[in-house]
């Protein structure tokens, strides 16, 4: 049998529209900073710049993704938009385009933000071959937030360890809904989720932590955390609970408005920011700790993310302040990186353990 | 501290002034001493301040009697005084690392140690770089100072544009609303005709330095654009600015017009190395190559329309070399190099800064592809601790061989 492949466009971001890519006739493929492509990146980009960065540009350079019809690019921060110039400059595929998202959450960014998401959707549309339609635009939206939905209650579930397989699973499902066609991850999802041989008991001591920080996309990853006899009960990860973006009722708007707002609105990241509110990262954090019921939290900060690194001591602080105890990990996106940090895991979770 | 040290600074430079003979070079004097003037009225405590991206229109600002600072402009000064190195320890200490940029670092660390002037508002821009909006984010957090977040895009069409002229508009509400005063349009027009009298006489500035030779000095044009913008819409930026264009004027007028061309001219790109250092020396006084240009040395915009200046400002702010796609820097770094008949380009790759040295692969590529070559020297631009003298000395002298070899080749 014939079997078609299917048009993918890559993006990078979580910020990416990713219902806007969906409605073209795209399949949306995130390229994660995973597997273990040969360091070509060094090249074009200086050591100094993000490791996500440099290892997406690795497996292409090595042909470890997919066919791509196309990539969209968000201007996350400086290192992604290094990535977006050097895949332009280096032909890597014939088509790239850089969506901007602006940094500042507010009415005034919201509205740009429609603005280029309308551009974005003519690129889409002239990539496609015809134009984005109202109609599939709500469509694709809908099928998003109903992906959301269930994976925001498989993250539940996890977090309660009442789902097998914990939070490497659903770290599979994560990277699934973003990685292959999401009609099928979702139809699958719903089944998982209502089968009983999923249906698990909470494991007793296990020590329940919130993980934040951009990008950890590995499932071994996340079972480094449960060997380490943590159950990571909430996350705060680009490539985790922030992974997808919740449009909700449109209503009368237009689409890309809802979609700009809702955008706009996401959990804060490390690069977006709230006028007069240098705190806002580390309540929204703290306030996931709280509500989780985690007893501790660990940071995992991708290697020169600026955005971290310079609010790293005041995060330190908020957390001391709040009195919850807080481990910073630093890595390159590799296992390999976080493995070495095992000894400094388990340390940290048995501290936990045994705190009153 | 820091407030003495700026006092002192203007009180040598007027008296060096006051001294100096007719036809004696003064521009950069000029220079030092309104940065050291605008260093006393950020720390004197009778001027309102702003910290600021670089992004920033400072003209919009003077209009409203506020002075402002990038804050890498106390990162730098720190280093030139060497006082950088204390600073950097302390931030280490804190728990800032040493992949951060060390002027962010720097300025971070003084302002722990209580040496930053109270700041009235600030005002951080996305560009150039995301960490410089995070520590303008996180200095205002601290003391809880009044803060407006400025979204600068990575492109120059006509969305980024207006989107840009809005924000500074409603930055002008911000600041009015901090200072109790709000925006005057008189003072404005002002403020812009001022700042486009700066332009035009920058262009004329940079002109003259082109000439081959070069009628500058070898430290008359290091940090001089991206200092200068700071004056932008005062009177004194444009004694500065006429300051240097009738000094080179002067020079080129009554020099031998027969003087031959520099053994080897090079372009320098973004920020030069603040502290101390004997790079400059090494290229002009064993190899005879002297930095003829720099990529921050250029105008870049067209004049402002002082009826409606904020999309003139947005316009330039949008087409500032850092805040272009690497292949469009590279482009005018192509442009420049021409312009200033330079053979070849240093590119300091300021570690920590994801901004410039993110795009070093690109631009390199992009020159080779030219036919310029290009030297990129790892260094920290800021912190002198980590300066590997025999290193670089080294790959100079070996990188101004090849262009001796390659001219040799050519011949």
């Amino acid at each position: 049998m014939n079997v078609r492949s299917p048009r993918r466009v890559g993006f990078t971001c979580s910020y990416t529209p990713l219902a806007l890519i969906h409605a073209a006739g795209f399949e949306p493929y995130r390229m994660l900073p995973l597997r273990n492509a040969p360091d070509q990146a060094g090249a074009v980009l200086h050591d100094n710049l993000c490791p996500e960065v440099k290892r997406v540009l690795d497996r292409r350079l090595a042909g470890d993704l997919p066919p791509l019809t196309g990539v969209v690019f968000a201007n996350s921060c400086d290192a992604m938009r290094r990535l977006a110039n050097a895949w332009s400059d280096l032909d890597l595929d014939g088509l790239s385009t850089l969506l901007d998202v602006p940094t500042v959450q507010d009415e005034r960014a919201a509205r740009y933000l429609a603005g280029c998401l309308d551009r974005l959707r003519d690129t889409l549309g002239d990539w496609a071959g015809e134009p984005v339609s109202d109609d599939a635009l709500r469509a694709s939206l809908d099928l998003y937030d109903r992906l959301f939905d269930g994976l925001a209650e498989l993250g539940r579930r996890v977090g309660e360890g009442t789902f097998a397989g914990g939070r490497p699973t659903y770290q599979q499902w994560l990277n699934r809904a973003v990685c292959e066609a999401p009609e099928a991850v979702l139809t699958e999802l719903t089944d998982a989720l209502d089968s009983e041989e999923n249906r698990a008991l909470p494991g007793g001591d296990d020590v329940p932590l919130l993980v934040f920080g951009n990008v950890l996309p590995d499932p071994d990853a996340a079972a480094l955390f449960e060997g380490c006899g943590a159950r990571v009960v909430d996350d705060d990860l680009c490539s985790g609970s922030r992974q997808l973006t919740r449009v909700g009722e449109i209503g009368d708007r237009p689409a890309l408005e809802a979609l700009a707002a809702a955008l706009m609105h996401r959990p804060l990241c490390a690069r977006t920011m709230r006028h007069a509110d240098g705190g806002a990262l580390a309540a929204q954090v703290l306030g996931r700790v709280v509500e989780s019921g985690a007893r501790g939290a660990v940071a995992h900060v991708v290697k020169f993310c600026d955005p971290y690194l310079v609010r790293m001591p005041a995060l330190r602080d908020a957390f001391r302040d709040a009195g919850v105890p807080l481990l910073v990990l630093e890595g390159d996106c590799t296992l390999r990186s976080l493995g070495q940090q095992r000894t400094r895991i388990e340390a940290f979770v048995e501290m936990l353990r045994e705190s009153p | 501290m820091i407030l003495p040290y700026f006092q002192d600074v203007v009180r040598g430079v007027e008296e060096k002034l006051s001294e100096a003979s007719a036809g004696q070079p003064v521009a950069r004097k000029h220079l030092t001493l309104e940065l050291a003037r605008l260093g006393v009225r950020l720390f004197d405590g009778e001027h309102k301040v702003a910290w600021c991206g670089i992004a920033t229109p400072y003209d919009l600002l003077a209009a409203m009697d506020v002075t402002p600072a990038f804050v890498e402009f106390v990162g730098a000064s720190l280093s030139s005084t060497g006082m950088a190195g204390p600073m950097l320890d302390a931030a280490e200490q804190s728990g800032f690392s040493t992949d951060s940029c060390a002027y962010h670092r720097a300025v971070l660390a003084a302002d722990e140690a209580g040496m930053m002037p109270h700041a009235d508002l600030l005002v951080g821009t996305s560009l150039p770089c995301s960490g410089g909006l995070a520590v303008i984010e996180q200095i205002a957090h601290r003391h809880d100072w009044p803060l407006m977040l400025v979204h600068v895009p990575p492109e120059e069409g006509e969305a980024a544009q207006e989107y840009l002229a809005d924000q500074f508009r409603a930055m002008a509400e911000f600041v009015g609303g901090r200072i109790g005063e709000s925006l005057d349009p008189e003072r404005l027009r002002r403020a812009v005709e001022l700042s486009n009298q700066a332009r035009d006489l920058l262009v004329e500035v940079y002109a003259l330095a082109g000439a081959v030779p070069t009628p500058a000095r070898r430290r008359d044009m290091v940090n001089m654009g991206i200092t200068l913008a700071l004056l932008f819409g005062r009177e004194d930026g444009v004694a500065v600015a006429r300051a240097y264009r009738d000094e080179f004027a002067a020079k080129l007028a009554e020099r031998d017009p027969h003087l031959p061309r520099e053994p080897i001219r090079l372009m320098w790109l973004q920020n030069r190395i603040q502290f101390r250092n004997p790079v400059e020396e090494i290229l002009a006084e064993e190899h005879g190559a002297l930095v003829v240009a720099d990529e921050l040395n250029d105008v870049w915009w067209e004049p402002l329309d002082p009826a409606d200046p904020l999309p003139g400002m947005a316009r330039r702010c949008l087409s500032t070399p850092l805040m272009l796609s690497a292949r469009r820097r590279a482009e005018r770094v192509v442009e420049l190099a021409r312009r200033y008949d330079v053979d070849a380009v240093i590119n300091p790759c300021h570690w920590g800064c994801r901004q410039g040295t993110g795009t070093r692969g690109l631009v390199q590529g992009a020159l080779q592809d030219h036919g310029i070559p290009v030297i990129n020297l790892e260094v920290d631009c800021v912190d002198a601790r980590q300066f590997a003298e025999g290193q670089i000395r080294t790959r100079l002298e070996a990188f101004v061989e090849m262009l001796l070899q390659r001219r040799t080749a050519g011949a």
